[in-house]
């Protein structure tokens, strides 16, 4: 090559370029990724479904793709951040434990089913009590997870009550109808009866963690808010202190910084907002009541032939406060009806009862007996599909408590805190625009909640995450960049 | 959205407008000019004086016919409010043209000229998946004026002049995704303009050889597209009867501009122009569309534009070296129309400040002009914050930078 030549012509060819490569502006420079004050390298997520990735009822491949730590990782690694192995279920088994997914529409209503395990007619797992994922006699257990590099620790339906408790993951004939869970028992590798907080102890020593994330606690009330108030009750505040610090110490043990999460309050998510009780009530009540049921009422209320019910005589809506005293009442603005309500509310009367699901009738000044034998009582809304007024208050101010114990924990180890019930709570007002695009929490339509009404969609998921980056960089002088939320998807339709 | 802003937008953006007045006006109306700042109000160079103020016509020593052709290279990167991804323009040209031909009596007072200038070419390409894709994915605007023109020398050191503005031509060509819940569709806007008059007119006032004076007002023009074909694609069959609108309309406002201009010769050799124009930038407020059939549940659609009016500064002069070479350079300061937190992606725009240079050779009756403009629009940044207090989160939030390169030549004969 002659170099004279090469030299020569060098600048003229570089002037030539010079006016298209200097026209292209750079920003790169100006949000370059930092990792601060954090060792990114080695990253683990403890939590419960919200970290598993659930979503649809169910843990599927598709939302452990998603799940929150997954994309926090992707994210690390432009500072530093390595792998992140996940428990993921085979591609062959991809469906997981099953999930709920739209089949179609009647009318504008999404037909929601389940979408079985693979291979098999085995229906989801899907909701289950407290705590617990038990599966039913004679359906196979979830495909186990057989590798030793586990990083997301998330065991869908744990509570800090239950992360002391041994044999979790141990399947014996007792177990599985009581202490089981067999999301925890696929992240073992065979017969184990650790504790959830052993198995922690064992990764963090395994993995040497340089940062976590630990986002426990939601199923401390959200078990005994989605029941109606009728299973498991809310943990207690001196055992939730007690097990949730012995977590985060376990996090803790060799120095690595963290992130925690608060609970977010329950009343936000579509399973408990989507059934509008006040326009539900104000509709029954404003429903005139059919002339043919008018001489039926007189009768029963002893009036004379042809006489009108009296002033102010309506039909109510009825619920059901309590499983065991079955106490019924009329329904006010401040009970909280379950999603699963809609398809109850309204429904064919079942005999004796004459009025439909909920429905019965308020008559000012009829004697007691009377007045409750025309109230709905067979009939009224079942105590586990409303989370009654001091029922939600009972959740609300222990959903209080457990954050203040939460950020109490941070603030002692020096964490940064995602304040997951100021973020929800600010959504469920306003919604949020997410580059353009706007989302809400409504069911179905609004993008962020899938078809369970409690676990966000993937696009729900990818909001946690930025959050919990804003978080991480405010408070370890970070710069970890947010992932654009519209690369993740709402709910699935039918194409 | 209508032609007008359209227009508006990417013609600022991309090819003339870099070199104007903030927004879409553009400058590259003459190649000497061009190598000059854009300045020419107060001056009578050559027939592009009919773009540039039509009462210095009169003035102008030579009939002839010229023609100018300019390249635009637009380049610009994009990072979203948190993101550390840089994006850009998948990389796209535009040509604005621009031709003069004068005529008229060699000693007499009128001229006479046609003018037809291209001053809002435009093309913007977005990046493939860039997080701005259900704003903006593709832009292109194409306009062609047409403007007969008469100018009067009333005294020696007086002149008036007017043109008849028509756009003859404009098309705009607008596409974006749809975001739908578990994946994006894509409509694609195209219309033509309808054909619509202005006026531009101007007074020139040489009280001596060593200075001059202009003013030049250029009308509003509203450029209607009406039964534009709208077109969607990829919207699966749960949600396309959502999406059935097939025709649209809309309107952008080309706004009015005012300007001074000042020339300064101290010698036979040496031109100085300085030029201040006032965009009427206030008239676009909203962009919107009206469609035939719903789209998404509505017939409309707006979006705040909320423009402020602009002021534009230049400066530029040029040099006689010897009889046949004659050598320019200048800049421009713009004011952007576009006010906090309103940034859309067919204009992501700010202040602009341009560097030119130009040079002319002159081969008896035939002369051959060189111009190159480096436009540097100031990096911007609007916050989700700031879009929420607005109510303008049809956008997005983040950082735009843009620089343009618009080389020129120019070709020219005086009779």
């Amino acid at each position: 090559m002659n170099t004279f030549l090469f030299r020569k012509f060098t600048p003229l060819v570089a002037l030539l370029g010079l006016g298209i490569t200097a026209c292209q502006p750079d920003l790169e420079d100006d949000f370059k990724p930092s990792k601060g004050s954090v060792d990114f390298s080695r990253y683990i997520a403890v939590g419960n479904s919200l970290t598993a990735g659930y979503g649809d009822n169910g843990l599927y491949r598709e939302g452990q793709l998603t799940s929150y730590p997954s994309i926090l990782a992707q994210q690390f690694r432009t500072v530093g951040g390595g792998e992140f192995a996940q428990p993921l279920f085979p591609e062959a088994n991809a469906n997981g434990s099953g999930y709920l997914t739209i089949t179609g529409f009647n009318g504008a209503n999404p037909l929601i089913n389940p979408e079985a395990r693979v291979n098999n007619a085995f229906v989801p797992i899907g909701q289950f009590a407290p705590g617990r994922a038990v599966v039913a006699t004679g359906s196979p257990l979830l495909i186990r997870y057989t590798a030793t590099d586990n990083q997301n620790l998330g065991v869908p339906g744990i509570r800090v009550a239950d992360v002391t408790t041994t044999s979790y993951g141990q399947l014996t004939a007792q177990s599985n109808a009581g202490n089981f869970n067999t999301y925890f028992e696929r992240l073992l590798t065979g017969t184990d009866s650790r504790t959830y907080l052993q198995y922690v102890q064992e990764r963090v020593a395994t993995v040497k963690p340089t940062f976590f994330t630990n986002w426990l606690g939601n199923n401390d009330v959200l078990g005994f808010a989605s029941s109606g108030g009728t299973a498991a009750p809310l943990t207690a505040v001196t055992e939730f202190t007690t097990k949730y610090n012995q977590v985060i110490d376990a996090l803790t043990v060799d120095g690595a910084k963290g992130l925690v999460a608060t609970i977010p309050s329950v009343t936000n998510v579509p399973l408990f907002t989507t059934v509008p009780t006040a326009s539900v009530i104000a509709q029954i009540n404003a429903t005139p009541i059919p002339a043919a049921l008018v001489p039926l009422i007189a009768a029963q209320l002893k009036l004379p032939a042809g006489s009108p019910l009296p002033a102010g005589t309506r039909f109510g809506l009825y619920v059901r406060t309590s499983n065991t005293t079955t106490p019924v009442r009329e329904a006010t603005e401040n009970d909280l009806l379950l999603l699963p309500a809609s398809a109850f509310i309204n429904s064919a009367a079942v005999a004796p009862n004459v009025f439909p699901g909920g429905i019965g009738i308020v008559i000012p000044g009829a004697p007691a007996a009377t007045a409750t034998a025309l109230a709905a009582s067979s009939n009224a809304v079942p105590n586990n599909l409303v989370l009654d007024a001091s029922e939600v208050a009972a959740v609300t101010a222990r959903t209080t408590e457990l954050n203040a114990v939460i950020t109490a924990s941070a603030q002692r180890k020096g964490l940064a805190v995602f304040d997951a019930n100021t973020y929800f709570s600010s959504i469920a007002r306003t919604g949020i625009v997410t580059n353009g695009v706007s989302n809400n929490t409504s069911f179905v339509s609004g993008n962020l909640f899938s078809l369970d009404g409690v676990h966000p969609t993937p696009r729900g998921y990818a909001l946690v995450a930025n959050e919990m980056i804003k978080a991480i960089n405010a408070k370890f002088g970070a710069q970890v960049p947010t992932v654009n939320p519209n690369d993740y998807r709402g709910v699935r339709f039918p194409q | 959205m209508n032609l007008k802003s359209l227009l508006l937008a990417g013609g600022a953006l991309l090819s003339g407008t870099a070199a104007s007045a903030g927004g879409y006006q553009v400058t590259l109306a003459g190649q000497k000019n061009n190598g000059m700042g854009g300045v020419g109000v107060g001056l009578s160079l050559d027939q592009a004086a009919m773009f540039y103020n039509p009462g210095a016509l009169a003035m102008v020593k030579d009939r002839g016919v010229q023609v100018g052709a300019n390249l635009t290279l637009a380049r610009n990167a994009f990072v979203a409010e948190g993101g550390s991804q840089q994006r850009q323009l998948r990389n796209s040209y535009t040509t604005p043209l621009n031709f003069y031909a004068g005529f008229g009596p060699a000693e007499g007072k009128f001229r006479a000229g046609i003018a037809v200038y291209t001053p809002f070419g435009s093309k913007l390409q977005y990046a493939d998946g860039w997080e701005g894709r259900t704003s903006l994915t593709d832009i292109d605007l194409k306009s062609v004026f047409v403007q007969p023109t008469i100018s009067y020398a009333i005294t020696d050191q007086l002149s008036v002049g007017a043109g008849l503005v028509v756009l003859a031509y404009g098309a705009v060509n607008l596409q974006r995704d749809i975001p739908l819940p578990d994946s994006y569709g894509h409509v694609e806007l195209d219309g033509k303009a309808d054909t619509k008059f202005g006026f531009n007119a101007g007074v020139f006032f040489k009280p001596s050889d060593k200075l001059s004076l202009g003013i030049n007002y250029r009308s509003k023009i509203d450029a209607v597209v009406k039964d534009g074909d709208v077109t969607f694609s990829g919207i699966s069959a749960t949600f396309s009867s959502r999406f059935q609108a097939t025709k649209f309309g809309a309107t952008l406002p080309l706004i009015a501009t005012t300007s001074v201009g000042l020339g300064i010769m101290p010698n036979e050799k040496l031109t100085i122009g300085f030029d201040a124009s006032l965009a009427q930038w206030s008239k676009y407020r909203v962009l919107r569309f009206d469609f035939d059939q719903q789209v998404n549940g509505s017939t409309t659609s707006e979006s705040k534009r909320y423009y402020q009016d602009a002021l534009t500064f230049r400066l530029g002069g040029q040099y006689k070296l010897t009889e046949g070479l004659t050598v320019r350079a200048g800049g421009a300061y713009d004011q952007s129309p576009v006010k906090e937190g309103y940034v859309t992606p067919e204009t992501p725009d700010n202040d602009r400040l341009s560097g030119t240079i130009g040079a002319s050779y002159a081969f008896g009756k035939f002369g051959v002009d060189l111009s190159a403009q480096y436009v540097g629009i100031k990096k911007r940044t609007q916050t989700q914050s700031e879009l929420l207090n607005n109510g303008t989160t049809d956008r997005i939030a983040g950082t735009y930078k843009t620089n343009i390169v618009i080389p020129g030549i120019g070709l020219n004969y005086a009779f």
